[in-house]
């Protein structure tokens, strides 16, 4: 079998399913240890739209941080959204989907994808910068974050190459890349790329909790 | 019980921030491994899947560091929220992570040594008030304070606590006040206080509908809050007392990270209240009171309590609301006021103080971050009571006097005895001009004492807490 | 002088004119892509050489290749095999049958040896000695391997020879494999496609005979007509780029010409010249007629999953959903032990603390 047949198949099969064993693992594993009975008077029950309120809030940082956080945040907005819309705007991208759930819908033209890759591509290397030139940044990075940064730029940089033909035959990038894809997926649920689902978990539980002490967030 | 302090004078000296006062704390002995093992454990006993969630969430991306007092007061990194908590990661990853199995399996995890955990010791303990500023930031929205506050529980229990703190918690759990304001001493200062004020101060009433309990701060630095919360009861005419089996709410235990030590304090108040049949346990001026009673008491008793927790400043504003507290606009200048971050932010009560500030009269001008997003004083968490924490609290508090100062009030209210015993020692370390008042003691002194306007409707004024028969 | 006739001599003896021949050489300049100066160079050696001896040896095919060499437009069949070349065997074009076939090529080697070109056309199975082909009692692993010991090159033609194959698409009964696999010591260029453009045949010998092995490709294929894929070559591609794609082979799309990669064109993993060059004259090519690039010229294409599946979605195997399924249900067992385990070492630690009574109690 060919390595791109090889790729496309099996591999991204196993991908599949390590993602999903490690994802469905790593979310049981944390929500199925001890929730303790909360008997306090609650200030407020509207627990679940604290829950909502904070998930959609904390997207955008408070108007108190914003000075000091703006190049952190910009960069993160850059490669978050730059991802998703390489992610879910390519056309063979939503064609992968499709074919794993049936689901699709209308694609960007290839022109824009290209752009947007190479902006996260920018952002993402900026943030690798940030990474080791903050001091803080730096003192508490560690290996997680840099492998999971060098297996979230992978598959963008692949991507880009395979589109520009760049690096050798196009049909051995192509396989190149749905192998770093194949890696973000298994690499995925075990290290902080997770946040990628933990993310709504973690402010959903602040904002359930402060919105019952009817605390602010 | 005796209790070994280890001077060490292994450690580095903050950036900007000058540390004459080098040293380790331990208590107890035993072998530093056997130290390690028990922090870690303990740190994750008491996880659940809420800290867990945050545990698990992290992204290291740094921008706690700028919601923090200390980093940005300092700008080293060491004090970046998350890692306060950094060693005690590998032991959540090691005990309770879903993949604990393969990380002790495979010793996948980095060795945590003595002289880290006692190098985090001054980050868990002198450099984090958990004022919870932090959790505002967190893109995650994890709440950094919870975890310290659980790394706590591992550092005591390993006998790793600054001394201070430890030595007011055990005298705490010994004597019932971590600042000797014992059962005696209650009464003696009652009684003085009683005659110097001229105020009719209930103690240990059999049948009473509100408990009210105090800080031993007050007891023993501002006494006039017994006096406060006294005229202001018998302005509104309600049945209250002081318990001298329950009066202590003050938390060291909590603070100090002995949740044993915390129920006990808590376990008093809680009964004593019971006992007396109170409806309401009126907490007095202060803030980790507030967290311990309001938001973990009933936990603590394992059922919902049988009467209400509320914080004084919360009281008054209800009062206020409803009218049955009657004040002159007594307080007729410029006041900016201060949240304490147990209270306000990671409490909830937010308007009631400014309902009050407005009843009095005064011209509220608010510092540039206020309500949630308040600076802490620098004095939480216990950080007051550590010695070799000055010199970082008062760099800390640099930023408070800052937005002070920049509201160009005449006059700085707040309401916890924690936030002004930190005002008062910062303020005569910088020789400042702006003293910290009392808001309880601010009302007391404006009660109106005149009978209510007829065009009151009498349902305006129902003192919910006098529905009970007289004892 | 009893030499062998040249070329131009050939061409001329058949009746046609200098000028004829310049015109065959210049179609198969063009074809190249030869400069100007190597086209001239072209014309000069081709017509001062000797016409070489060419063997085909055909195997486990359909003979779709050999029907495509003839409708070869320009060069021209005719051309090639009456005046360029000196066709001493190809079983289906020769008249010569049996015996008599077999010691004319035996012949021509003897005459030609270690000058002759060999062109294999299909795959040869190589288990059991090569006992799945035989043709005249002679496996075609023994032929082809007898043959290519007295040739200066071997020209492998068509998907078959190439890479294997359908003979070899799983479960590959026969053993089959490509003639790159058994001659190793040879010059060897694979013309590749199911089947091959027939000026890409005609043209690469052209060139081999003139110049030599040409510049290939990682798959021994002339690089000047497999340099390109399909896809970046393709009327539609301006369709790709904007994200437009016909959806099923009879909607707006389809008859607007969109791109076919939706419904499983492999134009972008093809390299090919079909885009360019086309068929039949240059009148069309598959794409253009509607369907999608089947990547006939790539190796294993036959195996490399649905010819109307997008190239992007997954090959999967049995049920993915299912797997999934399984996946989910294994990770919850797992995340739920974890959890168990976990707090079964929280109560332990509980239960020692109570009972030690710690440090400062």
């Amino acid at each position: 079998m060919d390595l791109l047949t090889l790729a496309r198949g099996p591999i991204l099969q196993w991908a599949l399913v390590i993602f999903v064993v490690g994802t469905v693992w790593r979310l049981a594993g944390i929500l199925l240890l001890r929730r303790k009975p909360d008997y306090t008077e609650p200030r407020s029950t509207h627990t679940w739209r604290g829950a909502a309120n904070l998930i959609v809030k904390r997207t955008v940082p408070k108007r108190e941080f914003a000075a000091q956080t703006a190049f952190g945040n910009t960069i993160g907005y850059v490669f978050h959204i730059g991802l998703a819309v390489v992610v879910f705007g390519f056309v063979p991208h939503i064609l992968f989907i499709k074919s794993l759930t049936g689901l699709s819908w209308p694609g960007l033209p290839s022109g824009i994808v290209y752009v947007v890759g190479a902006l996260t591509v920018a952002a993402l290397v900026a943030a690798l910068v940030r990474r080791i030139s903050n001091p803080v940044m730096r003192l508490i990075s560690n290996a997680d974050d840099y492998f999971s940064w060098a297996v979230t730029i992978a598959p963008v940089i692949t991507g880009l190459m395979a589109a520009a033909h760049w690096g050798g035959p196009y049909p051995t990038i192509l396989a190149i890349h749905v192998l770093s894809v194949c890696l973000l997926l298994a690499w995925l649920p075990f290290g902080k790329l997770m946040h990628a689902f933990l993310v709504f978990i973690a402010r959903g539980t602040t904002g359930a909790l402060f919105a019952r002490k009817g605390a602010s967030t | 019980m005796s209790a070994t302090v280890v001077n060490d004078p292994v450690g580095g000296v903050a950036r900007g921030v000058p540390r004459p006062d080098l040293r380790q704390d331990m208590q107890g002995e035993m072998p530093a491994q056997e130290r390690v093992d028990i922090a870690m454990r303990h740190f994750v006993r008491d996880f659940g899947a809420v800290a867990a969630t945050y545990m698990e969430s992290c992204v290291h991306c740094g921008m706690c560091a700028e919601a923090c007092h200390f980093y940005v007061q300092t700008g080293d990194p060491k004090y970046t929220p998350i890692w306060k908590i950094e060693p005690f990661k590998q032991a959540y990853k090691r005990e309770a992570g879903p993949f604990a199995l393969f990380m002790r399996a495979l010793g996948l995890k980095r060795k945590v040594t003595i002289e880290e955990l006692q190098e985090w010791q001054e980050l868990i303990y002198d450099s984090c008030t958990m004022c919870g500023r932090c959790t505002l930031i967190c893109p995650m929205g994890i709440d950094i304070a919870a975890l310290v506050s659980l790394a706590r529980h591992g550092m005591h229990k390993a006998g790793l606590v600054p001394h201070e703190l430890w030595a007011a918690a055990e005298r705490g759990e010994r004597e019932g006040s971590p600042l000797g304001a014992t059962p005696k001493v209650l009464k003696e200062r009652i009684e003085w206080i009683a005659d110097e004020d001229d105020v009719d101060i209930h103690l240990d009433k059999e049948h009473a509908d509100v408990l009210v309990t105090m800080s031993s701060i007050e007891i023993q630095k501002y006494p006039q809050a017994m006096a406060a919360v006294a005229k202001v009861l018998n302005h509104l005419g309600m049945s209250w007392t002081i318990r001298s089996d329950g009066y202590e709410a003050t938390n060291f235990g909590l603070l100090s990270g002995n949740a044993d030590w915390q129920r006990d304090m808590s376990m008093k108040m809680i009964k004593a209240a019971i006992a007396c049949k109170a409806k309401l346990l009126l907490l007095p001026e202060c803030g980790h009171a507030y967290t311990a009673m309001r938001w973990q008491g009933a936990n603590v008793y394992g059922q919902p309590l049988p009467f209400k927790v509320r914080h004084i400043s919360e009281f008054l504003g209800e009062h206020i609301t409803d009218g049955s507290l009657r004040l002159k606009k007594g307080l007729n200048k410029t006041v900016t006021f201060h949240d304490p971050c147990q209270v306000a932010r990671r409490g909830g009560v937010f308007e009631a103080p400014r309902v009050v500030l407005a009843a009095l009269g005064a011209e509220v001008h608010e510092m540039k971050d206020n309500r949630s997003m308040n600076w802490c004083c620098g004095g939480g968490g216990g950080v007051i009571s550590i010695h070799r924490a000055d010199a970082i609290r008062y760099k800390a508090f640099e930023i408070k006097m800052r937005q002070v100062e920049d509201t160009g009030a005449e006059m700085l209210v707040t309401s916890c005895s924690n936030c002004r015993l930190s005002f008062d020692d910062s303020q005569a370390h910088f020789h400042w001009d702006k003293t910290a008042h009392s808001l309880l003691e601010a009302v007391a002194d404006n009660l109106d004492d005149t009978p209510p306007a007829r065009s009151v409707a009498p349902a305006a004024i129902v003192n919910p807490y006098r529905e009970a028969p007289a004892p | 002088m009893d030499r062998e006739p040249t070329i131009l001599e050939s061409f001329q003896q058949q009746g046609m004119s200098r000028r004829s021949f310049l015109k065959f050489c210049a179609a198969a300049a063009s074809l190249l892509a030869l400069p100007a100066a190597r086209a001239a160079e072209l014309a000069e050696k081709l017509g001062a050489m000797p016409r070489p001896t060419v063997i085909y040896l055909s195997f486990q095919e359909c003979t779709g290749c050999l029907e495509s060499l003839t409708r070869s437009f320009s060069p021209t069949i005719e051309h090639l095999i009456f005046d360029t070349i000196s066709l001493a065997y190809n079983d289906t074009l020769q008249a010569a049958a049996g015996e008599a076939a077999e010691a004319a090529r035996e012949e021509a080697m003897r005459k030609a040896w270690g000058k002759y070109v060999l062109v294999v056309d299909g795959s040869i199975p190589a288990p059991l000695d090569g006992a799945y082909c035989v043709i005249g009692g002679k496996s075609a692993l023994a032929s082809v391997q007898e043959v290519a010991k007295g040739a200066a090159a071997v020209i492998a033609v068509g998907t078959c020879a190439a890479f294997g194959g359908l003979p070899m698409a799983a479960p590959n009964p026969t053993g089959a494999v490509a003639v790159q696999d058994l001659i190793k010591n040879k010059p060897l260029i694979n013309i590749s496609g199911c089947p091959p453009i027939p000026e890409i045949i005609t043209g690469t010998i052209v060139y081999f005979l003139t110049f030599g092995v040409p510049e290939l490709d990682a798959h021994r294929r002339p690089k000047v007509f497999y340099g390109n894929t399909i896809h970046d070559r393709c009327y539609r591609r301006p369709f790709y780029d904007k994200g437009l794609f016909a959806k099923t082979f009879d909607d707006a799309g389809a008859r607007n010409g969109w791109c076919l990669y939706e419904l499983g064109c492999k134009g972008p993993t093809t390299y090919n010249s079909c885009a360019t060059m086309k068929w039949n004259g240059g009148t069309s090519f598959p794409i253009e007629s509607g369907h999608g690039c089947l990547g006939c010229s790539e190796p294993q294409f036959w195996d490399r999953g649905d010819f109307y599946k997008p190239l992007s979605a997954g090959l999967w195997h049995g049920s993915i959903g299912e797997d999934l399924g399984i996946a989910a249900v294994a990770g919850a067992v797992l995340g739920g032990a974890a959890a168990l385990t976990a707090r079964h070492r929280q109560d332990k630690t509980r239960t020692e603390t109570e009972t030690r009574k710690p440090e400062g109690k």
